[in-house]
């Protein structure tokens, strides 16, 4: 099976919105996208329902050939936008947490990554700026060996040199058998990690491509097409 | 995973129950120590508003642990499920229904050590006041109960517990089923929340004495003697009857609240 | 060696570019073993399939090559590598000699104009 996500026609509705109309949308393994989109076009909702923290109202959606469930949640390693660690453990409990959850979590690499950034791992999350936390909780998805990796604004609130250190650490833990979706709105930053990109606007897709196509065909990055498809 | 996933809920509730415990069971001593010195009449060597105070601390105490036992439910059930932690929680590799198993079954056994340490902490009190030879002599007047109504007797026992149980996860799900409708109404998740809780209580009492009035299953007592088997026969009847009555709410709750949150679950 | 990616063009061809830059320069020479593409992917800060892609294209033009099991090395051929590092420098050229037309020099000027520079460079030199 050579995707990590298919969507075919996934709609949500909320009351007074669509959320989601209709989208179409293959992930092939070994690839890393980056899904990208003005506020409030559907992002979140797209990666909640691959999370399986969302139920679509109609469609249908695969995550490594399954219906998002018990077995996806294994395959998936998934960092939300806002920050969900309990806030009376400390990293070391945080760590053992995962590798009880997840048979797929590497604690050596856990550790070696808290180290690089200089993060006690007994240090209390309660104690920790939010710029740690948010490192904190990459470390701990990253740390897993997962056949697909779904980031949700990973390098949002940290400085420029950690958000260097987040993009190499994208890089070397790249496999050819995982996929990974970023959602981003610092597209500069991350364009050159990517393979392709996924514009989305109002819950419709506006653009699929490889970088290098729309390089070459527009003679622009990637973030100038943005700003010039989401003109306001 | 049930098990792992109750683990952590120990873990998460517990440094909020068991300090709260150490303080009853060392208030029950302490109490117990002032009044060794009064009995003593050495009323002198503590001021009475100290002794008094002490009292009033351990009163407060253990009435908190069964308010928070109740708090502790609740807000562990938002906060881990409907909350930012909820992102984590069902990312997790576990059914929806583990989650509602694991927090039901800690905080079923929370509210039970609580009922336990209150009793314990009694006991502590009771030292030396010759509540213990009386209990030795009730000892004897249980023995009898026993052997008058034999296994009728163990029946109502059992069927009391059973209720108490059933009464309990029932009531512990009516809030979760609360919370979760209230979270699901968009704003003033609490008042709706709430509203929920309410009207739940007025829906079980309605369906409850209408069935009791009808069926007329309670009135059992009016047709035999006092101090009879059969009137046990008939106390256990009515217990097991108001258990399959709670079981039944209880299990209702469960489904509503199982399905609620897989398939309408929409964090903020 | 940090690597000077414009937005405007593919990555994947500013990366062969670099790529034969530093070959022709030196940094990897005829015959060596190149690094991983994931260590090569890491260090210029773009994603492995782009990497992989530049190097690819790297072997058709026969500047590298691979052995199946050992890696990917620089081509053992010298005069291809020079006949490479004599096109970059082509293009300097040509691009130097675009810029002063611009500025108004014509080709006999330029040259003397470079003579007289080169003569001020090793005169200085030699001073020191």
């Amino acid at each position: 099976m050579a995707n990590a996500i298919e969507c075919f026609n996934l709609t949500k509705r909320f009351p007074g919105c669509v959320a989601l109309n209709e989208v179409s949308l293959a992930i092939p393994k070994g690839q890393i996208i980056g899904l990208l989109g003005p506020n409030g076009s559907g992002k979140t909702t797209l990666i909640k329902i691959v999370n399986g923290l969302l139920t679509p109202t109609a469609g249908e959606i695969l995550v490594e050939g399954k219906h998002p469930g018990v077995e996806t949640k294994k395959a998936v390693s998934y960092l939300p936008e806002r920050s969900y660690l309990n806030d009376w453990m400390s990293v070391n409990e945080m760590i053992n947490f995962f590798g009880d959850f997840y048979s797929d979590f590497n604690k050596a690499k856990a550790y070696d990554m808290l180290q690089r950034l200089n993060i006690n791992p007994k240090d209390r999350l309660k104690t920790m700026s939010k710029g740690t936390k948010e490192k904190v909780q990459l470390i701990l998805v990253m740390s897993r060996e997962a056949e697909l990796y779904v980031l949700d604004e990973p390098i949002g609130g940290v400085d420029p040199a950690a958000r260097d250190y987040i993009l190499d650490t994208i890089i070397s833990n790249y496999s050819e058998n995982a996929a990974m979706l970023i959602s981003t709105h610092l597209i500069t930053d991350v364009e050159k990690i990517l393979d392709g990109v996924v514009f989305i606007d109002r819950g419709s897709i506006v653009l699929s491509a490889t970088v290098d196509e729309i390089r070459e065909k527009e003679n622009k990055s990637v973030d100038a097409l943005f700003r010039e498809v989401f003109k306001c | 995973m049930l098990g792992r996933l109750m683990k952590y809920e120990i873990k998460a509730t517990g440094r909020i129950f068991l300090p709260l415990y150490g303080l009853i069971l060392a208030f029950a001593g302490l109490n117990r120590l002032f009044m060794y010195f009064n009995l003593q009449k050495k009323s002198d060597f503590l001021p009475n508003f100290v002794s008094g105070i002490s009292m009033l601390v351990y009163i407060l105490l253990v009435a908190a642990a069964f308010v928070i036992t109740l708090v502790v439910t609740v807000q562990r059930f938002r906060k881990n499920l409907l909350g930012d932690e909820g992102y984590l929680s069902f990312t997790l590799p576990v059914a929806v229904h583990s989650h509602i198993d694991s927090k039901m079954i800690v905080s079923l056994m929370w509210s039970v050590l609580s009922t336990v340490v209150a009793l314990l902490s009694v006991a502590i009190l009771a030292i030396g006041s010759g509540l213990y030879r009386e209990i030795a002599s009730g000892w004897d007047s249980v023995r009898d109960f026993f052997s008058q109504y034999g296994a009728s007797g163990w029946g109502c026992v059992v069927s009391i517990v059973v209720l108490l149980l059933a009464a309990q996860l029932s009531g512990i799900l009516s809030l979760y089923v609360s919370v979760v409708v209230g979270n699901l109404s968009g704003r003033h998740k609490r008042l709706a929340g709430f509203g929920t809780f309410l009207g739940i209580g007025v829906i079980a009492q309605v369906v409850f004495f209408s069935f009791a009035n009808t069926s007329g299953v309670f009135q059992s007592y009016h047709d035999v003697p006092l101090d009879s088997v059969a009137q046990m026969r008939a106390l256990s009847t009515d217990c097991l009857i108001l258990a399959v009555f709670c079981a039944a709410f209880g299990v209702a709750f469960y489904f509503l609240t199982d399905w609620m949150l897989s398939r309408k679950l929409n964090l903020e | 060696m940090p690597w000077d990616l414009k937005s405007d063009r593919p990555i994947y061809a500013q990366l062969m570019e670099q790529i034969k830059l530093l070959i022709v320069s030196g940094v990897y020479p005829v015959g060596t073993k190149l690094p991983s593409v994931r260590d090569m992917a890491a260090e210029a800060a773009v994603n492995p399939n782009t990497m992989q892609r530049a190097l690819a294209q790297l072997e058709n033009e026969g500047l590298l090559y691979s052995q199946r099991t050992s890696g990917r090395f620089v081509t053992e051929d010298a005069d291809k590598v020079m006949q490479i590092k004599n096109d970059f420098a082509v293009g300097v050229i040509h691009e130097f000699l675009e810029k002063m037309q611009k500025l108004g020099y014509n080709g006999r000027q330029t040259i003397a104009l470079i003579k007289r520079i080169i003569e001020e460079e090793s005169e200085n030199g030699q001073r020191d």
